[in-house]
C-alpha cells in the first residue's frame, strides 16, 4: 500500500505535470503555427479597443449571461472559485504576501470555496443529463466533470475536516513540506501525509488531479488557452 | 467508400485546417448556449439543427483522423469514420445551415459554424455529392469571365433595352448615356445581378446623383461561395477585380446581394479601389445632398430585414436605417438589436436551389415569419436578393400580408427630379 501511496504522490505527479506542460505547449505551438485565416471573422457592430472587448468576452461570458443567466451564475462562480483554489494551492507552497491582502487562513474561503465548486460541477453534470444538452454531449464532457468532482470532493474533504470538524492530525504545514519537496525535486513524504487517518483522501485527491493533468492537453479543457484568441477573432 | 476517395477527402479536410479552423474544432465545450441561436432549431425543434450538433458532425471526423485523442480513445469524443453515411450527415448539416452566423453571437468562444460547414461543403464537392446546380452555375460564371467577347454584344443590347425604364425614374439630358458600360476612368463600378430589377433602380439613382459610373459585365452573385468551393469562389471574384482594375475605378459597388458583398469586401484583399454596398452608396448620396427623396411615395409602416451577410457579418447596419428615415416617418425596428436578427432562412445557397429546398426553407424560417407578423408592417424592405426571394416565399406561405421590397427600388421610386 505504501508503495502505491508513494507512486501516486511522487512519480505520478511528476509524470502528470510533464505530460500537462509538454502536451499543452506542444499542442498550442502546433495550433498557433498554422497559417492565419486570410479574411476577417468578426461580427459587427465593432467596438474598440478590440483587445479589451475580447478580454471582456473571455472572462465575463456576456453571451452566456444574456442567453442562459442561470448557467452564467454557476459558470462565473465556478471559474472564480477555481481561481481561488489555484491561489490556495500556490499558498501551500509558501507564504505570498500578495495573496494575504485580505488576511486569511490557507485555504481561502473556510472550506466553502470547494463546496461551491462541487455544487457548480453537479449542476453542470445534471444539466448534461437533460435534452438538448444531452444530445450535444460526448463521453469526454461527462468524464471531465466527474473527474473534477472527484478531485474537488477529496481535496475539499481535507479542508472541511480541519475547518469544520477540528481534525488536526494533518495540517497545512505537512502539505507545505510535501509540496515544497516536490517542487525542489527532493521529494519527501512527511509521516503525517501518508500515515494519518485522512491520508487516503490526499492520495485520491492527488491521483484524480494527476489524471486530470494528463487528460488536459487532449481535452476540451484546452478552451482555457484558446478562448481569448477565439474571442479576439470574433471582435476583429 | 473506397480508401482512395477517403484519402482524397481527408486531403481536402486538411487543406481547410488553418489556425482559426483548428480553434473552432478544438474548443467547443458543448455547453448548449447556442441551442436557441439557429432559426431552423427555433422553428423546427430538431436537435440536428443546433449549431453545436452540426459542428460536432465535422468535429467527430476531425477527431478520428487528425487528433491523437480520437485515435487512442475513439469513444471519448465519439470520433467517427468518414463513410457514405457520414457524407449524408454532412450534406444535411451543411445544406440546412444558411451561414448566417447568428450562433456565433451566442457562443461564449465565438465558434463560427459557417466556417466549419465550409469543410462539409468542400468534402461534398470532393465526393461529387454537392448540389450540382450550384457547381454548374459557378462554372457558367467562370466561363463568362473567360470569354467576355462572346456575350458582350448581347449584353450591351440587353442593357440598352432597359434605358426606357430607367428614364421613367430619372430623366436625363438628351445624349447622356443612361446605362454606361465599360467606361475607363469611371469613379464607380456597379456590379449588379443578372436581372433588370437589379439594374434599373440602381442606374436611376446613380444618374440622379450625377455619379460617374459604369455597369460591370459580370453578375455579383458568387455561386462558388454558396457551394463552398474556394477555387471557384476566387475565380468568380477575380473577374470583377480585373475589370475594376482595367477600368481604373475608385470604388466597386456591390448590388443588393449579401454573399457577393461579403465575398468582395472581405475576400478581395488589398486593392486600389474601395468596396461598398449599394446601401452604403445610397446613404452617402442622401447625406451629401446628391439625391432627394419624396416621403409621400412610401405609405404604411416599413420594417427592414437586415441581411446576415451585410449586417451582422458585413457591418452595414446604420446606413439602411438612415435611408429609411428619409423615405418614411413610419419606420419600425424588427428587432431591438440587428446583431440578433433572425436569418430569413434562405442563405448559404438554399434559395439558389429553388423548389428543391422550398419546403425546408418555409418550415425552418417560421420564427422569421412570426417576427415579421409581429411588427404588423405593410412593407418589408431588405437589401439582399436571396433574402428578398425567401421573404417573398414566406409572405405567400405564411400569409403575412405585407409587400416585400428592395430598399434600392424604394429609393429609386422616391427620387425627386
Amino acid at each position: 500500500m505504501q508503495s502505491i501511496y508513494y507512486f501516486v504522490l511522487v512519480p505520478m505527479v511528476y509524470i502528470a505535470f510533464s505530460i500537462f506542460a509538454v502536451g499543452t505547449t506542444f499542442r498550442l505551438i502546433n495550433i498557433f503555427r498554422q497559417p492565419k485565416h486570410p479574411t476577417t471573422l468578426q461580427i459587427y457592430p465593432e467596438k474598440t479597443p478590440r483587445w479589451l472587448w475580447a478580454l471582456h468576452d473571455t472572462f465575463l461570458f456576456p453571451t452566456v449571461r444574456r442567453h442562459k443567466p442561470m448557467l452564467w451564475c454557476f459558470l462565473i462562480t465556478f471559474h472564480i472559485c477555481l481561481l481561488l483554489l489555484l491561489i490556495g494551492h500556490i499558498e501551500l507552497l509558501g507564504e505570498f504576501k500578495v495573496f494575504q491582502v485580505i488576511p486569511h487562513q490557507v485555504f481561502i474561503g473556510q472550506g466553502f470555496v470547494g463546496l461551491i465548486v462541487a455544487i457548480c460541477l453537479l449542476y453542470f453534470l445534471f444539466r448534461r443529463f437533460l435534452s438538448p444538452v444531452r444530445e450535444l454531449s460526448v463521453a469526454e464532457d461527462y468524464y471531465l466533470l466527474i473527474l473534477l468532482l472527484l478531485i474537488v470532493i477529496f481535496g475539499s474533504e481535507m479542508d472541511w475536516a480541519r475547518r469544520w470538524y477540528e481534525y488536526g492530525e494533518l495540517d497545512t504545514e505537512d502539505y507545505q513540506a510535501y509540496l515544497w519537496s516536490l517542487l525542489t525535486f527532493r521529494p519527501v513524504l512527511p509521516d503525517n501525509v501518508i500515515y494519518s487517518g485522512h491520508s487516503f483522501m490526499l492520495v485520491l485527491h492527488v491521483f484524480f488531479a494527476n489524471l486530470f493533468l494528463i487528460f488536459f492537453p487532449f481535452s476540451q479543457a484546452m478552451h482555457s488557452f484558446l478562448s481569448l484568441p477565439m474571442n479576439k477573432l470574433r471582435r476583429g | 467508400m473506397d480508401d482512395k476517395l477517403r484519402d482524397d477527402l481527408l486531403q481536402l479536410f486538411r487543406s481547410k485546417l488553418n489556425e482559426a479552423m483548428t480553434f473552432y474544432l478544438e474548443t467547443c465545450t458543448r455547453c448548449g448556449v447556442c441551442v436557441e441561436a439557429c432559426h431552423a432549431y427555433a422553428s423546427m425543434g430538431q436537435v440536428r439543427y443546433i449549431a453545436a450538433y452540426r459542428a460536432e458532425i465535422i468535429r467527430r471526423i476531425y477527431k478520428k483522423y487528425f487528433k491523437s485523442q480520437g485515435r487512442a480513445w475513439a469513444s471519448l469524443g465519439e470520433s467517427k469514420e468518414l463513410s457514405e453515411m457520414a457524407l449524408d450527415e454532412l450534406y444535411d448539416a451543411a445544406y440546412s445551415c444558411t451561414g448566417c452566423r447568428r450562433c456565433m453571437v451566442y457562443c461564449p468562444f465565438g465558434i463560427d459554424t459557417q466556417m466549419l460547414m465550409s469543410i462539409a461543403k468542400l468534402l461534398l464537392i470532393g465526393a461529387d455529392a454537392e448540389p450540382e446546380i450550384l457547381t454548374l452555375l459557378a462554372d457558367t460564371s467562370i466561363e463568362k469571365g473567360k470569354s467576355i467577347d462572346l456575350f458582350k454584344e448581347g449584353f450591351m443590347k440587353g442593357v440598352k433595352s432597359l434605358d426606357k425604364k430607367v428614364i421613367e425614374h430619372w430623366q436625363l439630358e438628351a445624349g447622356e448615356t443612361v446605362i454606361p458600360v465599360d467606361v475607363k476612368g469611371a469613379d464607380l463600378l456597379y456590379v449588379a445581378l443578372a436581372g433588370a430589377h437589379s439594374i434599373i433602380p440602381a442606374a436611376a439613382v446613380f444618374n440622379a446623383a450625377g455619379e460617374k459610373w459604369s455597369l460591370s459585365f459580370f453578375e455579383a452573385v458568387n455561386f462558388g461561395a454558396f457551394v463552398g468551393d474556394p477555387i471557384r469562389t476566387k475565380q468568380i471574384l477575380d473577374r470583377i477585380i480585373s475589370e475594376a482594375k482595367r477600368l481604373n475605378v475608385k470604388e466597386v459597388c456591390i448590388c443588393e446581394c449579401g454573399t457577393a458583398y461579403r465575398v468582395m469586401k472581405q475576400l478581395s484583399g488589398r486593392q486600389p479601389f474601395k468596396v461598398s454596398s449599394i446601401t452604403e452608396v445610397h446613404a452617402r448620396y442622401i447625406k451629401e445632398g446628391r439625391i432627394k427623396l419624396d416621403k409621400s411615395k412610401v405609405t404604411g409602416t416599413v420594417v427592414y430585414h437586415d441581411p446576415c451577410q451585410i449586417a451582422r457579418n458585413g457591418g452595414v447596419m446604420d446606413e439602411p436605417r438612415y435611408i429609411l428615415r428619409h423615405l418614411t416617418d413610419n419606420y419600425l425596428e424588427m428587432t431591438p438589436d440587428p446583431t440578433y436578427n433572425w436569418c430569413c432562412g434562405g442563405g448559404g445557397g438554399l434559395v439558389a436551389l429553388g423548389e428543391e429546398t422550398l419546403d425546408f426553407r418555409m418550415k425552418s424560417a417560421r420564427v422569421k415569419a412570426d417576427q415579421v407578423k409581429g411588427t404588423g408592417a405593410a412593407i418589408l424592405s431588405t437589401a439582399c436578393e436571396n433574402c428578398h426571394t425567401q421573404l417573398d416565399n414566406l409572405n405567400d406561405h405564411y400569409k403575412l400580408g405585407c409587400k416585400v421590397r428592395f430598399l434600392s427600388s424604394m429609393v429609386a421610386d422616391a427620387l425627386i427630379q
